[in-house]
């Protein structure tokens, strides 16, 4: 069977059936497709259809007409029939270019302003990608419970804001649709960048981040040199994927075999870089998109153009100042030598505000200590990495740097 | 026969993806059966139910055991001892999940 069948198809059917009979009655449809999969899961087991994905919408369109009973009749109406002409416009939502535009707009309800971005990621991994409550929890580092309540906040304001499964407004599109990037980024990132153990659901969110991107790609509308700037980097980062943990282990940028990069991902990402410069627009993923080129670009980790990568950190400061450019820039410098310049970068971080990333900043100092020929300082900082480092994979990692320390010094 | 006691997929809570993930460990299993040529039958069953009982034939709705205890359905296949039997069901898909096995002989009577 297709990987991921299930979870797509449930956020294509959760979307389709909203479009029919309205996001008010989100519950009872999410409700009804897993009850399908259940369904499905039971009469399987004996044989299996030809074409699972065509067994599932058969029995989501029969499913639509039985919800459109129960819904007609919470109503209070009296035709508690359907008429078979009903069955012939349903069909009609089943069609692909429906189902393509109805999960389109459900990304777009996912990053209405009225709910929170914790609200909009949870939101959109549940709706969207299917995700349940506890893969989101896991997903998200977060508890069950955190979630279960961010997903009731949602549908409860999709009730009082009356939120329909329609597009912005034109003067509103925009903003939502740097909305809806952020929110692929940040469902990316957290693949991405976390090392929990459970590594399937990191890769998962990375495949759900890419796959939205893509939806947002085919229309033609929706298509902007963020956009394909966008694609471009998380192709270009996935393409690293597989090759930042290997063995239960965290193996650095330095380390990584550049052979197992995914060269196909990086094909696309190159081509999605070469369609961004058609546009005029600029933004913070051009420039982060470029960075990750860079690393892609060089055969060894000795020849990355550091002094490249600068420049387009400092383009970023200037677009949005931050804590963690400010970082980034430190190990930048560290890498060119310029340790001065690295000291003073670290220098001006409020550690304060780091919160869970401050282990980044102390291990950064105690390559900055080492480096500048202060052992013990190196040290000091190391400890303190590891002190507030909370993720095993990451802590392990830096008891490694530690005792290479403690034998070079 | 193999008869398999736990609590359905739905009162587990499984997300779509774990309902992929274990379907295709049932399918695995029965073609596994089945190419060995040891699959004699199974079927699945619903967790709805209605029980009659006692001399007035009284009708009474489910469920009747905790959800723990629920027979989700049972395989027969052929085996040349309870070991042999026990072996064949270490591939039960859903143990993990807190489900059990019962391997229970069926009787064949002599002609």
């Amino acid at each position: 069977m297709v990987d991921h069948l299930f979870r797509h198809q449930y956020g294509k059917l959760v979307a389709i059936l909203s479009k029919i009979f309205g996001l008010a009655h989100l519950e009872l449809i999410e409700d009804a497709i897993q009850d399908t999969f259940l369904q499905a899961s039971l009469k399987w087991r004996e044989a299996q259809p030809d074409n699972p994905e065509a067994w599932l919408t058969q029995a989501a369109k029969n499913r639509a007409i039985d919800l459109m009973r129960q819904i007609n009749a919470q109503r209070q109406r009296h035709e508690k029939t359907v008429h078979g002409a009903a069955t012939l416009e349903i069909n009609e939502y089943f069609l692909d270019h429906e189902v393509q535009d109805s999960q389109l707009r459900m990304l777009f309800v996912a990053c209405h302003p009225g709910f929170s971005r914790e609200e909009q990621i949870a939101f959109a991994l549940k709706a969207i990608s299917g995700f349940s409550m506890k893969e989101i929890a896991v997903a998200l580092l977060q508890k069950d419970e955190t979630i279960k309540k961010r997903l009731m906040r949602a549908r409860k304001k999709i009730q009082e804001l009356s939120i329909t499964l329609d597009y912005p407004e034109p003067n509103e599109i925009d903003g939502r649709l740097s909305a809806v990037q952020q929110i692929i980024y940040l469902i990316f990132n957290e693949g991405f960048h976390s090392t929990k153990l459970n590594q399937l659901i990191d890769k998962d969110l990375c495949g759900e981040a890419l796959r939205l991107c893509k939806l947002l790609l085919v229309k033609e509308q929706f298509r902007s040199g963020s956009l394909y700037a966008l694609f471009g980097l998380l192709c270009f980062h996935a393409s690293r994927l597989d090759s930042k943990v290997v063995d239960g282990k965290i193996v650095d940028l330095k380390h990584q075999d550049r052979s197992t990069w995914h060269f196909p991902l990086i094909v696309l990402g190159n081509d999605a870089l070469n369609k961004a410069m058609l546009y005029s627009d600029q933004s913070i993923y051009h420039l982060e998109a470029g960075i990750a080129a860079e690393h892609i670009k060089a055969i060894k980790f000795e020849n990355t153009n550091w002094q490249q990568i600068i420049d387009y950190y400092n383009e970023m400061f200037e677009l949005m100042p931050s804590d963690s450019i400010r970082l980034s820039r430190a190990i930048t410098y560290l890498q060119m030598e310029r340790l001065a310049d690295a000291k003073k970068e670290l220098d001006s971080i409020n550690a304060a505000a780091m919160s869970q990333r401050t282990y980044l900043l102390h291990g950064t100092y105690a390559e900055y200590y080492a480096k500048n020929g202060e052992p013990a300082r190196a040290l000091i900082a190391i400890d303190k990495a590891i002190c507030t480092c909370t993720n095993s994979l990451e802590r392990e990692y830096l008891e490694e740097k530690k005792a290479g320390m403690t034998r070079s010094s | 026969m193999m008869i398999f006691i736990g609590a359905s997929y739905d009162e587990l809570g499984l997300s779509p993806e774990e309902i992929q993930t274990q379907m295709g460990r049932w399918f695995a299993w029965g073609d596994k059966m089945k190419e060995q040529g040891i699959l004699r039958g199974g079927a699945a069953l619903y967790a709805t139910a209605k029980r009659v009982s006692g001399p007035d034939r009284i009708e009474s709705d489910g469920p009747f055991v905790e959800s723990k205890e629920l027979i989700g359905g049972y395989y027969t296949a052929a085996a040349d001892s309870v070991e042999e039997a026990v072996k064949i069901a270490q591939d039960y898909p859903d143990y993990h999940l807190g489900g059990t096995v019962e391997i229970r002989e069926v009787v064949k009577f002599d002609r």
